[in-house]
């Protein structure tokens, strides 16, 4: 394939010279014409098609417009000329060149610095997902121990002397939807674990929500934290990446929950979405924890900021940097009389109605 | 205290959804009368605590945990006897619970047979 874009370019070099030759020749304009042919066939050809394009012109330039000999004669302005115009198709060639190596450059930089975001965000996500091992663990077990009490009632129902098959039924039904909760969970928890390229899709603000209440849920009734959701009806979805979005509000949460775990009063977590207009929605994370640190409302979202002993001071500043990915805000700010929120607006996709 | 001719109702708080609806089916099954309470505080509000025989209650919940609720229950002396049903059962809470006048302390998921056993002695003291 690389050889054969060579081969293109250099052929293209060769007609745009011999294009650059006929229309100098009648309007008797050769410098413009053949640096024309030298700079589209460097832009598009690269460097090997641009420095033939030199050549070939300036073969041309000199055999067609100077002496009609090659090497050039000995007139001093003439050779001044040709020495001008070589100079000038070799610049345009080099200029063309650096130019697009630096742009190869800065994609591959992009490139590395998007992996690097995605390795960091991933990291963050396996870091917190460990942090709640415990909860996780919980969540899932409670579950699997509802399906085993379930399962055993069904098998008292059938093992009686008159076995009630309706009843028995009803405890079955009710294992079948234990056990495909506790597969949720667990597949919620591997996705978040999975590392790969973030995906676009209409993601349910409101689903993700819910299910991140799901698997902190347990997390929160450690520290004997109430969770309350006020989530508007027929929210409008957003264009994103799901899993991001979730660890977005893991964070969020967690943060939550760690601000309310030395608190002596009530403990509240609470997440609301509304419409923001503008097409955008809002979602707001609650707490009645011991609040943002004076004055530092936003250098919470600077990398390494953390108030907490073993903390990373990452989550913040990652969950922002998704958000902004999104084409949203992110921002915190004190509750009354305590605690914090964290508010975030992302674009919505509103579909149209005919 | 005997309660013969009495209903021997059995309240069941817990904030999992689940785990509720199994035990009220299990319960049903050995023809226990069982009422379900999603919180503490939604058990406490009911008003409830003293027409119930026993009460088989979750640890770990949102808002008052299961001994929060039994340290309320004593201050009211409201002598219910305790099942404790938790997937959190280490050493110190189980102690904890029974020195405060829990009658079981269970690790979920916990042996059924079990259960019933304990809340019939609980229903029959």
């Amino acid at each position: 394939m690389k050889v054969l874009s060579k081969l293109q370019g250099y052929g293209l070099a060769t007609i745009f010279c011999g294009i650059a030759l006929g229309v100098a020749w009648p309007i008797d304009a050769p410098s413009s014409c053949f640096l024309l042919a030298v700079t589209v066939s460097s832009l598009f050809g690269g460097l090997g098609p641009g420095l033939l394009s030199v050549c070939l012109s300036a073969l041309a330039f000199d055999y067609f417009f100077l002496w009609r000999t090659f090497p050039p004669a000995h007139e001093p302005a003439t050779f001044l000329r040709f020495a001008v115009f070589l100079v000038a198709t070799l610049l345009i060639t080099g200029l063309m060149e650096i130019k697009r190596r630096v742009e190869e450059s800065r994609a591959r930089d992009q490139e590395a610095l998007r992996q690097a975001q995605a390795d960091l965000a991933h990291v963050n996500r396996v870091t917190t997902m460990g942090e709640l091992t415990a909860s996780l663990a919980h969540e899932v077990n409670q579950p699997i121990a509802a399906a085993v009490t379930d399962a055993n009632t069904c098998m008292r129902w059938l093992t009686r002397d008159h076995p009630d098959v309706e009843e028995a039924r009803e405890a079955a039904s009710r294992v079948i939807k234990d056990a495909t909760r506790a597969a949720e969970i667990i597949s919620r928890i591997r996705l978040l674990f999975k590392k790969g390229a973030p995906q676009q899709e209409l993601v349910d603000v409101n689903e993700v929500i819910q299910e991140m209440v799901v698997l902190l849920r347990n997390e929160a009734s450690r520290y004997s934290i109430s969770v309350r959701t006020e989530l508007v009806a027929d929210l409008p979805q957003v264009m994103g990446d799901r899993v991001q979005l979730q660890q977005v509000l893991m964070n969020l949460m967690n943060n939550g929950i760690d601000a309310m775990k030395e608190v002596a009063a009530t403990r509240e977590l609470a997440l609301k979405s509304q419409r923001a207009g503008n097409g955008e929605l809002m979602v707001s994370v609650s707490d009645t924890g011991v609040g943002l640190p004076p004055q530092q409302a936003d250098q919470i979202f600077n990398a390494f900021f953390t108030t907490k002993v073993d903390g990373t001071g990452m989550g913040l500043r990652i969950s922002r940097s998704i958000v902004e990915s999104h084409g949203g805000r992110l921002w915190a700010a004190n509750n009354s009389p305590r605690g914090a929120s964290f508010h975030l607006t992302l674009p919505t996709k509103v579909e149209a109605h005919e | 205290m005997a309660t013969q001719g009495k209903t021997k109702l059995v309240a069941i708080v817990d904030d999992d959804d689940s785990m509720r609806s199994a035990l009220q089916g299990l319960l049903e099954w050995a023809e226990l009368p069982a009422q379900s309470f999603a919180s503490a505080e939604e058990f406490l509000k009911s008003g409830q605590q003293h027409q119930i025989a026993c009460l088989i209650a979750d640890i770990r919940m949102p808002g008052m945990s299961g001994l929060e609720l039994q340290a309320q229950l004593n201050a009211e002396r409201c002598r219910i006897p305790i099942i404790f049903i938790t997937a959190h059962g280490d050493e110190k809470m189980r102690m904890q619970a029974l020195r405060a006048g829990a009658v079981e302390f269970m690790a979920k998921p916990f042996n059924d047979e079990a259960l019933l056993e304990s809340v019939r002695a609980a229903l029959e003291s």
